[in-house]
């Protein structure tokens, strides 16, 4: 068991420091410089995967939700943990990539539009979460909180989404225009390793912070199997 | 109530004994409706200052006096829903609940018809106090309000009572519950605003269709997870 995770948090580890610098060259050096935005727009081959891991993240914290309050297993549990504190990170990261975007692209840093309101709000409820889950007198107390509190989450954000869409009216979208010119060749292969390079980055961090929850679980065990052959 | 059950109640008679235990309790202390009721009050006085009356009038009533009156009905009903779990917390009496031979998705439908119950009556307050101090006539539109109202209050009820119950059990108060309650709700609040901003100005409900609908699935579904998750909650 464990050496398998060696193997493979070794192989994951070696493809995604291999595929990081393909990536960065690909975005910097070969995709073409957009006309109208210049450099500003390279921030789009970060943003976009990390926005795509982020709510990709949301559906692992459905699963581990879901799982731990089906099974009671710890394991289902450490994804839990893992996908809403790897997902917090990746979260901030879009709502820190996107205004630096957005400003010089919009003029403004912020706009109440459908997709920052949801960011937004899907940060908070993450924080949410990992606050609860810290309020906890016992870790198995923290642990049906935060399913509870996950797997509402996790059912929200979509209706989240979809309300604020309706609220602001068929707001001009401005992701929509890449609809109909499409990003040049060289631009669509920097977006597609870069988002290969993203999600297994999130691979890689969700597992070694699933083995550290399991660890910490482990040490509790034994900390707490020591204090009783003691008294 | 009074005579001894050979066999534990049903899951819908549990759940009334328990809403009656919660509303008997209060009708006897009116401590959640006083605070509730009192705070609102509070809260409109405050958005008095914040909003001049004269830009509300011209602006019409459907721009901030939907908004204003939700915020205030949220921040009264998280005080509210805190106090709902507070008398099972003190002595350890959730582990009496929680020992009861009844089904634990039972208590939460009883809590959440009490909140709801508790809800209702401080809207019967909040209602004709917005309607007064902001220049809003509601008595032309008084049945699709109540509807709006009505409907949104369902959903508000049900996630309050069960984040109320996880932050109970975490020992925490209001803080964490606007915290963890008000982004959850958000689609819940969005509707509620939307639709009772069209009831002020006229327009008929068939127009919000689409939102209405969005509120009572919201209803059905925070209802459905929350009966299906409290177990958890409740387990030590």
């Amino acid at each position: 068991m464990r050496r398998g995770y060696d193997v493979f948090m070794a192989v994951l580890f070696a493809a995604t420091v291999a595929l990081m610098p393909v990536a960065l060259y690909l975005i910097f050096v070969n995709a073409p410089e957009e006309k109208v935005m210049g450099a500003v727009q390279k921030i789009f081959y970060f943003h976009v995967p990390i926005a795509a891991v982020t709510f990709l993240s949301v559906f692992v914290l459905l699963a581990g939700a879901t799982g731990y309050l089906w099974t009671r297993r710890a394991g289902w549990d450490h994804l839990s943990i893992a996908s809403a504190e790897v997902g917090l990170v990746f979260c901030t990261l879009v709502l820190i990539t996107g205004p630096i975007w957005a400003k010089p692209a919009w003029g403004v840093w912020w706009t109440w539009e459908a997709k920052l309101t949801t960011t937004l709000i899907l940060w908070l409820l993450l924080a949410g979460i990992l606050l609860s889950r810290a309020y906890a007198s016992a870790p198995e107390q923290g642990a049906r909180v935060a399913a509870v509190l996950g797997v509402v989450a996790a059912l929200d954000v979509p209706i989240v989404y979809k309300a604020v869409d309706w609220w602001r009216g068929n707001h001009p979208i401005v992701f929509g225009a890449g609809k109909t010119n499409p990003l040049a060749p060289g631009m669509l292969s920097a977006l597609l390793v870069s988002m290969l390079v993203f999600v297994l980055l999130y691979a890689l961090l969700l597992a070694a912070r699933m083995r550290l929850a399991a660890l910490e679980d482990r040490l509790a065990a034994l900390e707490d199997a020591a204090w009783r052959s003691q008294s | 109530m009074n005579d001894l059950h050979a066999r534990p109640p049903g899951f819908f008679s549990a759940a009334l004994i328990v809403a009656r235990k919660d509303l008997r309790i209060e009708g006897r202390t009116k401590e959640t409706l006083s605070a509730t009721v009192l705070f609102a009050l509070v809260e409109l006085v405050v958005f008095g200052f914040a909003f001049d009356l004269d830009t509300i009038r011209r602006m019409g009533p459907g721009k901030v006096v939907p908004g204003l009156l939700w915020m205030t009905l949220a921040f009264s009903a998280i005080v509210g829903f805190t106090r709902s779990f507070r008398l099972e917390r003190s002595r350890e009496a959730l582990i009496a609940v929680a020992l009861a031979p009844i089904d634990r998705g039972a208590v939460y439908v009883g809590k959440w018809i009490a909140n709801f119950a508790l809800l209702l009556m401080l809207e019967a307050v909040l209602l004709p106090l917005t309607a007064l101090f902001f220049d809003v006539n509601i008595v032309d539109v008084a049945l699709p309000l109540a509807l709006v109202v009505l409907l949104h209050t369902v959903g508000l009820a049900a996630l309050g009572t069960l984040f109320a119950a996880v932050v109970s059990r975490l020992g925490r108060g209001e803080a964490l519950l606007a915290t963890l309650l008000l982004p959850a709700a958000t689609p819940l609040f969005l509707s509620a605003v939307h639709c009772t901003a069209s009831v002020l100005e006229a327009t008929p409900l068939s127009a919000d269709r689409k939102w209405l609908l969005l509120a009572l699935g919201l209803d059905v579904l925070y209802v459905l997870v929350a009966i299906l998750i409290f177990d958890a909650i409740l387990e030590e």
